[in-house]
């Protein structure tokens, strides 16, 4: 959450409202939408380490609003941030060690477990398959999201597949 | 809406249902390969079309004597005697189921501007006779109320130029002149055409041959049997003879007869069988091999119809009529066109049109013939899984040893490539190979064919045909003839001849003797086997007489001329055209004194380079009975139109399955196609390899087919020079330049059908992906 | 759809077996797989390459022969049937669907349409009328007249759909229609096989794609030519309207 944020200021300062709603429409429905104390908890956060800046500004019948601006460590932290290539996906899967560890301790069955995570997936793969038809078709970039959740799946799926082939 | 459960019955639903679906999908395939299809039909077509010309010809349908003999109910024998015959016994002979005549018959002359024509004048009825009746063309037929009436045989009158109408002076042999009218023209079965057949015949009232002819000793007795069946003439001919005893002057029988109108169509008509049938084979499988490729590009399309639900029996049917409608279209075309050419082109050799057994059975062969060619691949496509999934993977090309070989003597990638893939799949290379092998033989055999008449043309010496003349001395002496004829610039040497008709003992009807020159001064006989006869008693012959009487060189044969026995030794074949090659000939010296003096003729050997024509002429005007010798290959010339006609049919066909090799093979590659070009090959080396592919196989087919072409030819023409009695040693093989020109047409040929479809392939841009 | 869900199974299959003879060597590709479906199911069968599913759907419409098994469709013996008589069964009750289209390639798209349904006996007026129907259904109306080569790939397997179900089947199988598309195209055919499905059709469908096989009612695993897994796809209890992020967070 701190980089997204850190992004957005970037573009132009803003107030924790102003922000919460820009997520909103960049990610669409696609993306869960952080609640405000979220963003407030993380906004301070970053104050303290010196990457914003907040100033109050005056507001003539409600409370005083507090405005934040990117510093410029903050800044240097966004492109450090960029220009960082992002990790690959996870190598250490949690399903993969019920599948190595459970059998030899006899609780579980392999096949019955690679099953059982095939359906699993297959109904995460509907619920996006109903999400996207859901999803607005102008946005692109919720569409990206759901598009890559369910390549990931069905690249899991594969593996399964793998699993089951060499495992079982 | 169809409710989706339906009620499955059996086989009467499979036959009955869906051939609306069928007829959807022939009509769409038809419709994909309009070319294919046109040549497939042309190709059938013409090979129909050259079967049933063959068999016309063949059938005597060109021989007038059929026709003329059965209408007019002909007498399978005649029988000359001096006075008239025991008639009962002739009729009481096992086979005779009627006598004509006897009618007398007066040797006489016509004066025809100044020339006297040799005629025989033959008694008749009034009323026309059942038996032996002359055909009526013209005119009226004889009455007893114009006496002086003839009807006179319509080529005589023809030659003569004769009408009904015309007058018709005739000198008997007392020297009288009677001025007679001709009153009709009339054709018969029983008598030759003029000039072919002499003398000239015209029939007259029996009053009105006695007016001519008074004195009774100088006419002779005919006598016509008919019998039941032509088969009886042999043994008929034997007991009339020995029942006549010595009144039997000369015997004739339906065979002089039709020989005599026949054209020499049975060496056309064998040839023109033998060029069908082989263009018939030639014609299946490329009916095959078009249906077989289609199937095999199609494969993945079969399968989708049998998952539709299309059972095998139904896809084989679908098939079959596919592309046997079209061998069938190509057949009813060419039994049209058969009919056509022989009714209008050939109307001057064909008389009698195709009896309709012969036409049927071409037609039923042509058709099962076709059907089966395309039942095999039909059967087979029929027998594709219905697993459309798997495409038709084309085999793995190995290198080939040819491809080796092509890799060592360092050939352009290019080819080497090509050369891999001409022979992957070895059952599709070897039909096409005889595909197009088998045409390329048989326009071979056509240019041999095309050779020997100019052989004959050229060289008629060769075909027994020295003598470009013979003289009649007329009213001559013979010694005054010799002494006209020498006189003639162009003429340089005279052979005296004779010919005699022969009975040979166990033959029951006679042959032909020819005395031609002296044996220290023989005739220049084309000789082919043995040797020119040198002595007196020895004798050349042709192959038919060898054939008819059981001989060999060497043997002897004993006969009986005019009633003197001779025996001659045959020590040679010659090439000989006349009478179906039934003819013995010997030296003029060999025949006792009273048959060959006086010499009945002179063949006259002209200068080379001398027209025969302006000879006769000349000789003619010097009140000499000249005949010019008619060529076989004169009369032989329409082999010639159908040889093109025929190399087309042919080179049709060749192409037919040239298109298809050359679309398989497109299929094939078109994968590699891609992957070539990624390999850095230029769309003209793709081409290359296309065209090698290709042509490689095609090329081959080509000098195979000219190769045996031409190492057969000569053989099968002389097999059939023997067939027909001519005897072998008349074939000649194509010449050299020929046959390299065919050669090199071919080849030319075959590379352009290979390099359209694949510069079209090459210059496309074919995406690698998967099927 | 149908005007009475009688209780027949459509497919019935017990101890289905193919053995495949290489060379002289049997190689089993399907051993032993007992199914049953039921009218209006749409079941989804996965399994790795080589796990005999392919070969299970052909033998389901009798494009090959079992080794030994039995095959009920609705209701009727079929694995006894001559191949004329599966073709004939083939024809009336069975549409297939295949990975690479199979259209007919000499015939237009309308004639590719109108096929099966001249096939099954149809007059032309009516299996005309039908293919109208379908590829209006299927927004290829305009494309009747066009050569199946001169259509994308989607439109092609779009074109094979309506083929497939020209006649009204009882069942519809498919082996991997969506193998050889992109993902729009993917989707678009999705989109139909679920509307099908919505309206009652039976379906089987073999499948590599976990979006195809996640519209299914029920996933069949296969492996090594038998069945592993044979269960229905829960519907996931959660919210409704949650959100990609949702998903990816709970599995990652």
């Amino acid at each position: 959450m701190r980089l997204p944020l850190l992004a957005l200021l970037a573009k132009e300062p803003a107030h924790g409202y102003e922000l919460k709603q820009a997520l909103e429409v960049t990610f669409g429905s696609a993306y869960p939408s952080p609640n405000i104390g979220q963003i407030y908890v993380t906004l301070g956060r970053l104050e303290k380490d010196g990457f914003v800046r907040a100033v109050d500004v005056e507001q003539s019948n409600r409370p005083n609003k507090k405005v934040y601006y990117l510093t410029a460590a903050g800044r240097e932290a966004l492109e450090a941030w960029v220009d960082e290539p992002t990790e690959g996906p996870r190598v250490r899967d949690e399903f993969f060690m019920k599948l190595v560890l459970a059998p030899l301790t006899g609780i579980a069955d392999r096949m019955a477990l690679v099953n059982r995570q095939r359906r699993h997936y297959l109904s995460l793969m509907r619920d996006l398959g109903e999400l996207a038809e859901r999803t607005d078709p102008g946005n692109r970039v919720a569409r990206l999201l759901i598009e890559g959740a369910m390549l990931h799946l069905q690249a899991d799926l594969d593996w399964l597949e793998r699993c089951q082939e060499d495992l079982t | 809406m169809i409710t989706g459960v339906g009620v499955v019955t059996g086989v009467g639903v499979i036959t009955g249902v869906g051939v609306r679906a069928e007829v959807r999908w022939v009509r769409a395939d038809l419709r994909a390969r309009r070319g294919q299809a046109l040549l497939t039909v042309i190709a059938v077509a013409g090979i129909v079309t050259a079967l049933i010309t063959a068999a016309t010809l063949l059938e005597d349908g060109t021989n007038p004597w059929r026709g003329l003999f059965e209408r007019g109910r002909g007498a399978h024998v005649w029988i000359h005697t001096k006075g008239a015959p025991n008639v009962p016994a002739l009729r009481a002979l096992g086979g005779v189921t009627d006598v004509a005549g006897p009618y007398r018959s007066a040797p006489a002359t016509l004066a025809d501007h100044g020339r006297k024509v040799p005629i025989a004048l033959q008694e008749t009825t009034a009323a026309l006779p059942s038996v032996a009746r002359p055909l009526l063309r013209e005119g009226r037929w004889l009455d007893a109320l114009h006496p002086d009436g003839v009807v006179v045989e319509q080529s005589f009158a023809k030659a003569l130029g004769l009408h009904p109408g015309s007058p018709f002076p005739v000198t008997g042999l007392n020297g009288a002149t009677h001025t007679l009218t001709v009153a009709g023209l009339a054709e018969s079965g029983d008598q030759g055409f003029y000039p072919e057949w002499t003398p000239g015949l015209a029939w007259t009232l029996s009053s009105t041959l006695t007016m001519v002819e008074p004195a009774p000793g100088r006419t002779e007795t005919v006598t016509g049997l008919r019998l039941a069946d032509a088969g009886y003439t042999d043994i008929v001919v034997q007991q009339a003879v020995i029942t006549l005893r010595n009144q039997v002057q000369r015997v004739s029988t339906w065979r002089e007869v039709r020989a005599s109108m026949e054209l020499d169509n049975r060496l056309l008509g064998l040839l023109l069988a033998l060029f069908g049938l082989a263009g018939l084979v030639a014609a299946a499988l490329a009916v095959a091999n078009a249906t077989g490729g289609r199937v095999l590009t199609q494969l993945r399309d079969i399968a989708t119809l049998k998952s539709l639900g299309f059972t095998r029996e139904q896809v084989t049917r679908m098939l079959v009529a596919e592309h046997g409608t079209l061998g069938l279209l190509g057949i009813a075309l060419g039994l049209v066109a058969g009919r056509v050419i022989t009714a209008y082109a050939l109307s001057d050799t064909v008389v009698v049109p195709l009896s309709s057994g012969p036409f049927v059975a071409i037609a039923a062969g042509t058709a099962l013939v076709v059907l089966v060619a395309v039942w095999l691949p039909a059967w087979r496509g029929g027998a594709t899984p219905p697993i459309p999934a798997a495409p038709a993977a084309p085999p793995h090309g190995r290198l080939s040893r040819l491809a080796r070989v092509a890799l060592l003597v360092r050939l352009p990638p290019a080819l080497v490539l090509g050369a891999r893939d001409a022979f992957t799949r070895p059952a599709s290379a070897v039909l096409t190979l005889t595909g197009v092998a088998i045409p390329m033989m048989m326009i071979t055999i056509g240019l041999g064919c095309w050779a020997t008449l100019d052989g004959f043309s050229r060289h008629p010496e060769q075909v027994g045909q020295a003598a470009a003349l013979s003289v009649r001395p007329g009213d001559l002496t013979a010694s005054e003839a010799l002494v006209r004829v020498m006189a003639d610039p162009d003429v340089v040497t005279a052979y005296p001849g004779v010919e005699l008709d022969a009975l040979v003992p166990w033959q029951t009807r006679t042959v032909r003797t020819r005395a031609l020159g002296l044996s220290s001064d023989p005739y220049p006989f084309p000789v082919v086997e043995g040797r020119m006869f040198r002595d007196r008693g020895e004798a050349v012959a042709g192959q038919g007489l060898l054939d008819l009487l059981g001989l060999r060189i060497g043997d002897r044969v004993r006969m009986t001329i005019g009633g003197t026995p001779l025996i001659v030794k045959i020590v040679g074949r010659v090439i000989e055209p006349e009478q179906d090659g039934e003819v013995l000939s010997f030296g003029v010296d060999s025949l006792a004194a009273k048959d060959a003096r006086p010499p009945q003729f002179y063949s006259l050997v002209l200068r080379p380079g001398a027209d025969a024509a302006e000879v006769r002429a000349r000789l003619q005007s010097q009140a000499l009975e000249v005949d010019q010798a008619v060529n076989p290959a004169d009369r032989l010339s329409v082999i010639r139109v159908i040889i093109v006609a025929l190399v087309a049919v042919l080179a049709l066909i060749g192409l037919a399955n040239l298109l298809t090799a050359s679309a398989l093979g497109l299929r094939d590659h078109l994968l590699d196609l891609a992957v070539l070009k990624a390999m850095g090959l230029t769309p003209r080396q793709v081409m290359a390899t296309l065209v090698t592919g290709t042509g490689l196989v095609a090329m081959a087919g080509v000098v195979l087919g000219g190769a045996a072409g031409a190492f057969l030819s000569k053989g099968l023409i002389d097999l059939e020079g023997r067939g027909s009695g001519v005897g072998a040693g008349i074939g000649r093989a194509p010449t050299p330049g020929m046959l390299a020109g065919a050669l090199l047409v071919a080849i030319g040929a075959t590379l352009l059908v290979a390099l359209i479809p694949a510069r079209r392939a090459a210059r496309a841009q074919v995406p690698v992906t998967a099927r | 759809m149908w005007p009475a869900v009688t209780s027949t199974p459509v497919i019935r299959a017990t101890g289905l077996v193919k053995i495949y003879q290489t060379g002289g060597l049997p190689v089993p590709a399907v051993r032993g797989v007992d199914l049953v479906v039921e009218p209006g199911e749409f079941v989804a069968i996965m399994g790795p390459s080589g796990s005999g599913k392919s070969t299970f759907v052909h033998m389901l419409g009798g494009l090959e022969t079992r080794t030994s098994g039995e095959i009920w469709l609705d209701g009727k013996r079929a694995d006894t049937l001559s191949e004329s008589g599966w073709a004939v069964l083939r024809r009336q009750k069975v549409g297939f669907v295949f990975q690479f289209f199979n259209l007919v390639t000499n015939m237009t798209v309308a004639d590719n349409v109108e096929l099966p349904a001249l096939l099954g006996g149809a007059s032309p007026k009516h299996a005309r009328e039908r293919r109208e129907y379908l590829l209006a259904e299927l927004g290829l109306e305009e494309r009747a007249g066009a050569a199946p080569g001169q259509l994308s790939g989607g439109e092609q397997q779009r074109v094979a759909l309506a083929r497939a179900l020209a006649n009204q089947p009882r069942l519809l199988l498919a082996d991997e229609p969506t193998g050889n598309l992109d993902s729009r195209n993917t989707r678009d055919v999705l989109k139909l096989l679920g509307k099908v499905h919505r309206q009652g059709q039976t379906i089987v469908l073999v499948t590599h794609d976990a979006r195809v096989a996640s519209m299914a009612d029920r996933v069949v695993s296969l492996l090594d030519g038998q069945i592993v897994d044979d269960a229905p796809i829960a519907r996931l209890q959660r919210r409704p309207g949650g959100t990609a992020g949702d998903i990816v967070e709970l599995h990652g």
